[in-house]
């Protein structure tokens, strides 16, 4: 029983080394889905919030599909224990008590989540206000979960 | 035998009460974030329309609102400890808040028009630096919030203090301006405000924010600067 637990961890532990990589892997995946989100999410700011005149549905539906993408991509898989200290594209900024901040971490993610499939719901509709009010609820919920568990520079 | 004395003139109570509005909505939006990250950055811009303001009317103002007047010095200090500083305005110790607290908003507001938060806010002139710099100052501006936290609650200590042990209350003169004071105090009663001097500062003052804020201007400033560099 004992073993068999053992060889379960131990298998569990292979799978996920084999879907996220490495730490330095983990770490350089989520830098470069995070600086992808922001290409988008500059877009979606530039054309919805800062110049309106020059709102671009296609585009703006194309970077709510990505974000949207991004998010449910199960990004909480790229922090394995250890991904907290060592280096990908530029050293991690993950703080070392994020593995004992689960629960609020989960409730951020699955917010984002929501808060992301909404937004791309609602660029489809091409109504800029609406893609201007739900941006702003995503932004919030980035927000929270960089004021948890992202050290600062 | 106390009289009623003018200490603080118009503008000067103006500016503290804006002052104190726009902080608390700047602190308030920036811990929300998402679209009323926006009004961070216009009431950040008021802040800074504030201080620049403040510090003129520190120069021409009216007396108790002059910074020479009231600066700290260490013998100004030093009389205030042996109990034998007199004075109608800011005292010794009171002044060194008060510039803490103005080189700290400054430094919130600096800080603050390079920022950027990796999700939709860049400051004004965010784009006059590089980004790694923009991240630095970006977090000193957080840790910044709370040295200002501090600086305000020490401030309303201070008013609950000089309220309930030396029954003395602050509030009252910094909204009509009048204080009771020894008539001994007496000359040192200010004279009404310049209209002149109070336009010429609120002139300087919403020019210096447009300014930062337009673009032009940014961009005319970022090329100079490189120019000097190279």
């Amino acid at each position: 029983m004992r073993l068999r637990c053992a060889l379960g961890l131990i298998l569990a532990t292979l799978t996920t080394v084999a879907t996220a990589g490495s730490v330095e892997d983990q770490i350089r995946f989520r830098q470069s889905a995070y600086s992808f989100m922001g290409w988008n999410t500059a877009k979606i700011k530039n054309q919805a919030v800062d110049h309106p005149e020059s709102y671009n549905k296609d585009q703006i539906i194309a970077a709510a599909n990505a974000i949207a993408a991004v998010a449910n991509s199960s990004l909480l898989d790229l922090y394995a224990p250890g991904t907290d200290q060592g280096t990908g594209w530029k050293p991690s900024h993950l703080k070392a008590d994020y593995f004992q901040k689960q629960d609020e971490v989960k409730e951020i993610n699955a917010k984002f989540i929501k808060e992301a499939n909404e937004l791309q719901a609602v660029a489809a509709t091409g109504d800029a206000a609406a893609v201007k009010t739900q941006f702003g609820k995503l932004g919030a919920a980035c927000k929270s979960c960089h004021d948890l568990i992202r050290v600062r520079d | 035998m106390k009289v009623k004395l003018k200490i603080w003139d118009w503008p000067l109570r103006l500016f503290h009460w804006l002052l104190v509005l726009a902080v608390l909505g700047a602190y308030v939006t920036g811990k929300l974030g998402g679209l009323l990250t926006e009004w961070h950055s216009r009431l950040g811009g008021l802040v800074l329309g504030l201080l620049i303001f403040r510090f003129i009317w520190g120069v021409i103002g009216t007396t108790h609102a002059r910074f020479l007047n009231f600066f700290p010095s260490f013998s100004r200090l030093a009389a205030y400890f042996k109990g034998g500083w007199q004075g109608a305005g800011h005292n010794p110790l009171g002044a060194l808040a008060i510039i803490a607290k103005l080189t700290v908003l400054l430094l919130l507001v600096g800080t603050g028009l390079f920022a950027n938060d990796d999700i939709g806010f860049e400051g004004p002139l965010f784009h006059g630096v590089n980004k790694d710099l923009s991240d630095k100052l970006s977090g000193w501006h957080s840790w910044l919030v709370n040295l200002m936290l501090g600086l305000v609650v020490l401030h309303v200590s201070a008013i609950i203090f000089y309220q309930w042990v030396k029954k003395t209350n602050l509030v009252l003169p910094m909204l009509t301006g009048n204080k009771q004071l020894p008539d001994t105090l007496a000359a040192n009663s200010i004279g009404p405000v310049s209209p002149l001097r109070f336009v010429v500062a609120l002139l300087v003052s919403t020019f210096v924010v447009w300014g930062v804020w337009s673009v032009e201007l940014a961009d005319y400033l970022t090329s100079l600067i490189s120019k000097v560099m190279t």
